[in-house]
């Protein structure tokens, strides 16, 4: 993550123009989460409400998005570290309000972070049904009981955007299978439980 | 005579009638029934095996670790478990791969353990 550069904080001065404290913390909010491509018309919606020419709302838009994104990276969870972030000759009461409303939202950004970071495809949800086998073309009387299980798997959020692809992959299991995979599943348990307790 | 003894499921007096029908000998007809009540429960096995199975699951492989950074957050911690499923759709084995969390994987284990309480109350 980038520094923040003294034209990202002259630029911060122009919410000095926002009409209300929640603004700017609405403002800071829609800067974190849109990803950077999404920040021009961010900056044009942003415009009217700051009376402030275009390129200039652009500027602030950026800035905000940095400085919003570089806590979050950074992971601080003090006043200190972020007051230390703003030059000398800031202004004051801009920058412990700023200060302020990063405080509030950083856990739920670091939390909007890990959720959208890049992953293999995950899994959103399971459901099963025993069916019992009771003939085929090749065996006319059996009992074979025998397990489907369905797998909700949701691709990497971050290459869909705002329409994530769930898939559903349903799999049949036979009883030995699915005793192998307990068994499996069992050694994973183990091994976490011995990570957990080292 | 013996696969369609399996599809009709037919005693091994049957299978004797039937062998009678097609011109063997009674001696012979009689040593084949024989051999078909011996070896019936192995047959009936290997087509049961041969049964059509929907996207059997033949193999499971599985890692976890910890994820340290990534682009947006310079130390992360948390715990991820990947498992790969591989699976037989037709003729040809896919590869699928799953990300779960530790709640998920303990929720995970214990859906399939009931899954293994009910497949062996109907076995």
């Amino acid at each position: 993550m980038a520094a923040l550069r003294d034209e990202d904080f002259a630029a911060l001065q122009i919410l000095l123009k926002a009409p209300s404290k929640d603004a700017v913390r609405q403002l800071c909010q829609e800067c974190f989460s849109s990803p950077p491509a999404a920040l021009g018309p961010l900056a044009q919606r942003a415009c009217p409400g700051l009376a402030v020419s275009s390129q200039e709302a652009e500027q602030l838009v950026s800035a905000l998005h940095n400085l919003t994104r570089h806590v979050v990276y950074r992971g601080f969870t003090s006043a200190e570290d972020i007051l230390c972030l703003f030059p000398e000759n800031f202004h004051q009461n801009l920058k412990n309000l700023l200060t302020k409303i990063i405080l509030e939202n950083t856990s739920a950004w670091r939390n909007e972070a890990q959720a959208s970071q890049i992953s293999l495809p995950r899994l959103v949800d399971m459901d099963w049904r025993v069916d019992i086998k009771t003939s085929s073309d090749s065996i006319a009387r059996m009992a074979v009981p025998t397990c489907l299980l369905q797998l909700k798997i949701q691709e990497d959020a971050a290459l869909c955007g705002n329409n994530p692809v769930v898939s559903a992959l349903t799999v049949e299991l036979s009883k030995e299978t699915l005793d192998t995979m307990l068994e499996g599943l069992g050694r994973i348990r183990d091994q976490l439980s011995a990570v957990a307790n080292k | 005579v013996y696969s369609g003894a399996l599809k009709r499921n037919l005693s091994s007096e049957q299978v004797r009638a039937d062998f009678i029908a097609l011109g063997l000998s009674e001696e012979k007809a009689s040593y084949f029934a024989e051999q078909w009540k011996v070896n019936s429960p192995t047959l009936t096995r290997l087509a049961v095996g041969q049964t059509l199975m929907i996207n059997q699951l033949i193999d499971m492989e599985w890692k976890f670790g910890v994820t340290a950074g990534s682009s947006e957050l310079e130390k992360v911690g948390s715990i991820f478990l990947q498992l790969k499923l591989v699976i037989k759709k037709g003729s040809q084995l896919e590869n699928v791969y799953v990300e779960l969390t530790l709640p998920q994987f303990y929720s995970f284990l214990h859906e399939m353990e009931r899954v293994k309480t009910s497949l062996e109350s109907f076995s």
